[in-house]
């Protein structure tokens, strides 16, 4: 692959992931929004973050697409550690260590 | 009225300290990613560039990785809808943008990653000052960390044990930060949907199963709140 192509590629999905970082902040920041907007974008964080944790553990690359047991179980350890504890570190710990555990069993 | 420097540099003690563990998981996967950009077909010094330009670990790893293997522009496709989510946390950090700067405006929202926005978020509500020195703190220790990461990852390879499967430990973070923002019903729902939608989509051509599951947790959020605001309204009336 050509240099002049490859630069176009990465300076291309740069721009279009900045836009899409910036065009609603750019856009929004200054009007006030209507309230069922503002409840929506509270929901936000949660959904998408949830969503991101399945399709890091479901690879839909990986010729298995379910989720291993052991990730399973980390998963679940982990939420309930940082439900106990909301600590990261500890929830990090906890979860990683189920998964080896299992993995190793 | 000014914000003292002494709460500035609280903001950015508080931003470096949650910063370090959420870092922690993205060592690894720097390294993978270095490890793409040196087997790409795309010339290194032009793959490196990734990490400024895009700045997004999953679509940069995905870029590299299949444009050796697909067309050019399923690479493109492909990366663009893997940062997609990105224009939900434009929306949802707007209102944290109003009376910042403008040079805030245009130069905070190139470093609105998952990790930078899921930081800053709870601090959305914060004093402008407050929240911008917080909010580039993040920027900071992730932009310069990342670029930092994959440039060892370029340099030395795979030094990391592929059988350590420290690849996982992104998910396990991201799964015990979003338990950790569930502070209201609604939040639950839209977590709970989004990952079970995420999870039946994941087949989704151009990885489009995440945005699906996304957009569908967001709009049942809406769904919960409203029918529990009728339902304390009648308890009321």
């Amino acid at each position: 692959m050509s240099t002049t192509t490859a630069l176009f590629i990465v300076g291309f999905v740069g721009l279009v992931t900045y836009a899409m970082r910036a065009g609603l902040i750019l856009t929004l920041a200054d009007r006030t929004l209507p309230p069922t907007l503002t409840r929506g974008l509270r929901n936000v964080a949660p959904a998408v973050l949830a969503a991101l944790t399945v399709s890091l553990v479901a690879d839909p690359d990986q010729a298995n697409r379910g989720v291993s047991f052991a990730e399973l179980a980390g998963i679940v350890v982990a939420c309930a550690v940082a439900w106990r504890t909301r600590n990261l570190i500890a929830t990090l710990v906890a979860g990683m260590l189920t998964f080896w555990l299992i993995l190793a069993m | 009225m000014t914000t003292s420097s002494e709460k500035l540099k609280e903001a950015r003690r508080a931003a470096v300290k949650d910063s370090l563990p959420i870092f922690l998981p993205a060592i690894p996967f720097g390294f993978i990613v270095g490890v793409a950009i040196v087997e790409s077909v795309m010339p290194s010094g032009v793959g490196f560039l990734t990490s400024p330009l895009i700045f997004a670990g999953a679509a940069q790893l995905a870029l590299v990785t299949l444009v050796g293997t697909a067309s050019a522009a399923a690479a493109v496709t492909t990366a663009v809808v893997i940062n997609a989510r990105h224009v939900m946390y434009s929306a949802a950090m707007a209102p944290a943008f109003k009376g910042q700067p403008r040079w805030f405006r245009w130069f905070g929202p190139a470093f609105l990653i998952d990790q930078v926005f899921a930081l800053s978020i709870p601090h959305a509500d914060d004093d402008p000052a407050i929240f911008r020195r917080y909010y580039m703190t993040c920027a900071s220790v992730f932009s310069i960390g990342w670029i930092f990461l994959t440039s060892l990852g370029m340099v030395f390879g795979a030094v990391i044990p592929e059988a350590w499967q420290l690849g996982y430990a992104p998910a396990v973070m991201f799964a015990g930060l979003v338990v950790m923002g569930l502070d209201r019903r609604p939040a639950v729902v839209s977590a709970v949907v989004g990952a079970s939608v995420c999870f039946v989509a994941i087949g989704l051509p151009n990885r489009s199963g995440l945005l699906v599951g996304a957009i569908c947790g967001v709009a049942a959020g809406m769904l919960v709140r409203e029918s529990a605001d009728e339902k304390s309204e009648s308890v009321t009336a």
